[in-house]
């Protein structure tokens, strides 16, 4: 037993006075009696003034004397000495992903609730000169409390604890208990986490880092992936994946597409533990559709998260591909595609924006197109870091990684334009510019992308009517890449369903408020960029958001969508940067008890004792 | 008092049983007063006590002459000497008499005693213990008497703080006559009690000493702490753990009973320890009778 307030020992002085004011104020009732001739011969007897006889005689003296030992050991706040290492200042690192919300049993507690109760235990276990500080973490973390010994404070953060519905991940909070550390240095940070982790955290630990596992949850089926990929005809291909945790207890799961409460499909589908079924399903593209897939199982669930998805489909179109007559081998080659408008045409108005667009001049990069390439100039921005010079090269190195260059081989392609990198300047200062080379010749790129938020620019510095490539069979390949660009960029060739975290939501007006309505009670409002995209909106929950901005609207389904915190796997060891690997421990270890209230406890019972021993002495 | 009472000490059904009772004492210390008390020595009663042989000188009127005519020797018949017995009542009035009946019962005890002396026609007298002056009751005899004994009995005012050996010797400096004293008293003193019980012993005087004590007293119903105050001297104690010491208070308390029982009975007198919450009839016509001090 040690005691957090030794000074306080200075208290037991007070037993002087109190003796002295026990002997000088001792009240006792006065009783009129005929004689004390016996009451004297009694007193003087022998066997009164035996040394038991005067304890028993001054018990309340004693009494007293014992309530005040209590009080001063209480002041002196003594502790039972549990945990081998005492931290006077302990980061508390609180799980909130998705996982956290799962179930141990039907009706059952979830393991947000388990860390609740770990934390209220170490909370009121906290000796007054131990400070915790809370952490919430989840894909992101939070600081929840500085450090504090209030320990109302404490309660009310552990209170307002939420589960956000996005994978957990352990880097950024310790990022930011490594941040704490700079202002209030610590030993130990404590995790409270049901162990779905990445095995691996990029981080350095400058510190003890102990990771409290908290019991498993129960078994569960939930959704991880929701996708939809075009057809060739007019018709979306959705498919669905699930996974279930080997101790499930389900033996059926019915999936259901429903949009705007109208179902569109449902199937049945056989569930085995530890399986992962895939299922699709085949929607009719003709309108924008806003599906939302709900998984119904046969026996406990234990995540809820995981049982809804949802997925935006745009209404298919053909793309309006902007080509000029001149460009006749770019217009044979999209002649061969599907789905296209090419302009300009005969009979058929111009549209102001394009999905493609080919330019081979300078004044029409200009156009307004989602994916713009641009063939045989230098555009403006770049006439300071190349030129081209009419001399014959050809292609030593490419991106075959890249979309735009997937299955184009540029090997045996002559190219009479050979762009020249100014002398000085060298890659850099191309992605300073935010361009990123697609194919490299002897002296300079041949082709540079740039991503422009929601746009997307080629340039293709050589003419490919000054090169062998139109006769090769990499040019309507590169040309269907780009169209597949230009489809991706439009949503029009797949869709993937939103997933929980930061939304990314395109089609405003430029720097328009948006006004942002989630699951969660409350709105906010952002601000569109420049190029109308509201960036940066949180999307912690699952559920359906609505942003609208005057008469526009958008809705967002977010889902889940992560096998890891579907399956609730737990890991038993992370791996740090360092090499460090840290174990899990499942069991909570044992915290330092604090004895004051105990002491205090008995102090209070002891005066209740002495009152009633007070109150009792009548004659 | 009802009109029709005596006195309020005595209902008029007790004067009537008192008037079928006579004092009981053990040893004859009569006055030479003739009295209804026999002597122990020989008197000039009509009551034959005794023969014994003639002497010269003894007076020829008593002797036997029957039984001179059978055994032609000369016997003197003796007949038993009536003489005064002398009743003083002593009566406790100090302070400590002052609680839970203990003086009522007193004076009721003395008021009986001085009923059955007057009604014997001995000479009763009173005198209350109490201080340096105590009230006195002249000695007086005759039922006539029994008014002036009420009447001083009832107009005792207990208070006072003397202790009761000191008033026996105050009492004896001014008594003459011998007899029987009743001393009626709770004997709480710290003083030298065997000296009392001499001097009265000294004085003729056969002592029927009553201790009255009140239930208080008999049985203290007391716990925890408290500060104790004597009535006469209002001298304080400390007690603590009262309860704890209530055996060794009843060993006291018995071993007084038991030094005044001892100090009477060496002294051919008789003592009893009574409660003051006791009714006067059963103590008197059946405690008293059955243990042999009225007949």
């Amino acid at each position: 037993m040690s005691f957090t307030s030794l000074s306080s020992a200075w208290l037991f002085a007070l037993i002087i006075p109190l003796v002295i004011f026990y002997f000088l104020k001792l009240k006792r009732p006065r009783q009129t009696i005929p004689s004390l001739v016996l009451w004297r011969q009694v007193m003087n007897d022998q066997r009164v003034n035996s040394p038991f006889q005067r304890f028993k005689r001054n018990l309340l003296l004693l009494l007293q004397l014992l309530l005040l030992a209590l009080l001063v050991l209480a002041a002196m706040q003594p502790f039972l000495r549990r945990e081998p290492q005492r931290a006077a200042r302990l980061p508390v690192l609180v799980d909130v992903s998705a996982s956290m919300a799962a179930l141990d049993k039907s009706g059952g507690r979830s393991r947000l609730d388990e860390a609740r109760q770990q934390l209220r235990e170490r909370i009121d276990a906290m000796l007054p000169d131990q400070e915790l500080c809370l952490i919430a973490f989840s894909k992101s973390a939070r600081k929840l409390t500085g450090f504090t010994s209030n320990k109302t404070e404490l309660r009310d953060a552990v209170a307002g604890l939420v589960v956000d519905d996005v994978p957990g991940e352990l880097d950024e909070a310790l990022h930011l208990a490594q941040a704490l550390a700079r202002t209030a240095p610590f030993d130990r940070v404590l995790v409270l986490t049901d162990g779905n982790l990445p095995a691996r955290a990029n981080f350095e630990l400058p510190f003890q880092l102990d990771l409290q596992k908290i019991p498993a949850a129960g078994a569960n089926i939930g959704i991880t992936a929701l996708n939809a990929r075009r057809t060739t005809g007019s018709e979306w291909e959705v498919f669905v994946q699930l996974a279930c945790t080997a101790n499930t207890t389900a033996t059926t799961a019915t999936l259901e597409l429903v949009e705007s409460g109208k179902p569109l499909a449902s199937e049945q589908v056989a569930i085995a533990p530890g399986t992962a079924p895939r299922l699709a399903f085949r929607l009719r593209g003709e309108r924008p559709l806003l599906v939302c897939a709900t998984l119904r199982t046969s026996g406990f669930d234990a995540l809820a998260a995981d049982n809804v998805a949802w997925l935006k489909l745009p209404a298919m179109r053909p793309l309006d591909v902007f080509v000029p007559e001149s460009l006749a081998t770019f217009r044979h080659a999209l002649a061969a595609l599907d789905g296209l408008r090419i302009f300009p045409a005969k009979d058929i108005p111009s549209p102001t924006t394009y999905d493609l667009a080919f330019v081979e001049k300078p004044e029409d990069a200009k156009l307004a197109a989602q994916v713009l390439c641009s063939v045989g100039f230098v555009p403006e921005e770049l006439r300071a870091l190349v030129s081209i010079e009419k001399k014959g090269t050809a292609a030593i190195d490419w991106r075959r990684e890249s979309p735009l260059l997937q299955h184009v081989g540029l090997d045996e392609v002559l190219f009479m334009d050979d762009p020249v990198t100014t002398a000085g300047k060298d890659g850099q200062a191309f992605r300073l510019l935010g361009y990123e080379a697609l194919a490299d010749g002897p002296h300079g790129p041949l082709a540079l992308t740039r991503n422009e938020g929601e746009r997307t620019r080629v340039h293709l510095l050589f003419h490919p009517d000054r090169s062998t490539l139109p006769y090769r069979v990499a040019f309507p390949v590169l040309v269907s890449n780009l169209v597949q660009a230009a489809q991706r960029a439009n949503g029009l060739s797949e869709s993937a369903g939103q997933p929980t975290g930061v939304l990314r939501v395109p089609g405003f007006a430029a720097a328009a408020n948006v006004k942002v309505t989630g699951p969660a009670p409350g709105t906010r409002t952002e601000q569109a960029d420049e190029s109308g995209i509201a960036t940066g909106i949180p999307a912690p929950r699952v559920g359906e958001y609505l942003l609208t901005s005057g008469t526009h609207e958008e809705r967002v389904g977010v889902s889940l969508l992560s096998p890891e915190e579907t399956s609730l796997a737990a890991v038993d060891e992370v791996q740090f940067a360092d090499r460090i690997a840290v174990s899990t421990a499942n069991f909570a270890p044992k915290t330092d008890r604090s004895l004051w209230w105990s002491l205090a406890f008995a102090g209070f019972i002891l005066l209740l004792v002495e009152w009633w021993w007070f109150q009792r002495r009548t004659v | 008092m009802t009109a029709a009472q005596v006195t309020s000490l005595l209902t008029n059904r007790d004067l009537d049983r008192l008037a079928r009772l006579r004092l009981n004492a053990s040893r004859r210390f009569t006055n030479r007063a003739r009295g209804e008390h026999l002597a122990a020595k020989g008197g000039t009663s009509t009551e034959f006590c005794d023969t014994r042989d003639y002497s010269p000188g003894d007076d020829v009127r008593y002797l036997d002459w029957n039984a001179f005519a059978r055994i032609n020797r000369p016997y003197l018949k003796q007949y038993h000497q009536e003489e005064e017995l002398h009743v003083a009542l002593l009566v406790d009035a100090s302070s400590s008499m002052m609680f839970e009946g203990k003086f009522d019962l007193a004076r009721k005890l003395a008021a009986a005693f001085g009923m059955l002396g007057l009604r014997g026609s001995e000479k009763v007298s009173a005198c209350s213990l109490q201080n340096a002056s105590p009230a006195r009751l002249a000695p007086c005899s005759g039922r006539a008497s029994a008014a002036k004994l009420f009447a001083f009995l009832e107009s005792l005012e207990p208070g006072g703080e003397q202790p009761v050996e000191v008033g026996i010797e105050t009492f004896l400096r001014q008594h003459k006559g011998r007899g029987v004293v009743v001393l009626i008293s709770d004997f709480l003193t710290t003083g030298d009690l065997r000296r009392a019980f001499n001097l009265l012993h000294g004085a003729g005087l056969e002592p029927f000493a009553l201790q009255i004590l009140a239930p208080s007293e008999l049985a203290p119903e007391v716990s925890g702490d408290f500060r104790l105050v004597d009535s006469e001297s209002a001298a304080t104690l400390d007690i603590s753990s009262a309860n704890d010491l209530l055996t060794l208070y009843h060993e006291y308390r018995t071993s007084l009973e038991q030094q005044i029982a001892t100090l009477a009975q060496q002294r051919s007198g008789r003592a009893l320890t009574i409660s003051a919450a006791e009714p006067f009839e059963r103590l008197f016509f059946e405690t008293l009778r059955r243990k042999g001090w009225v007949a």
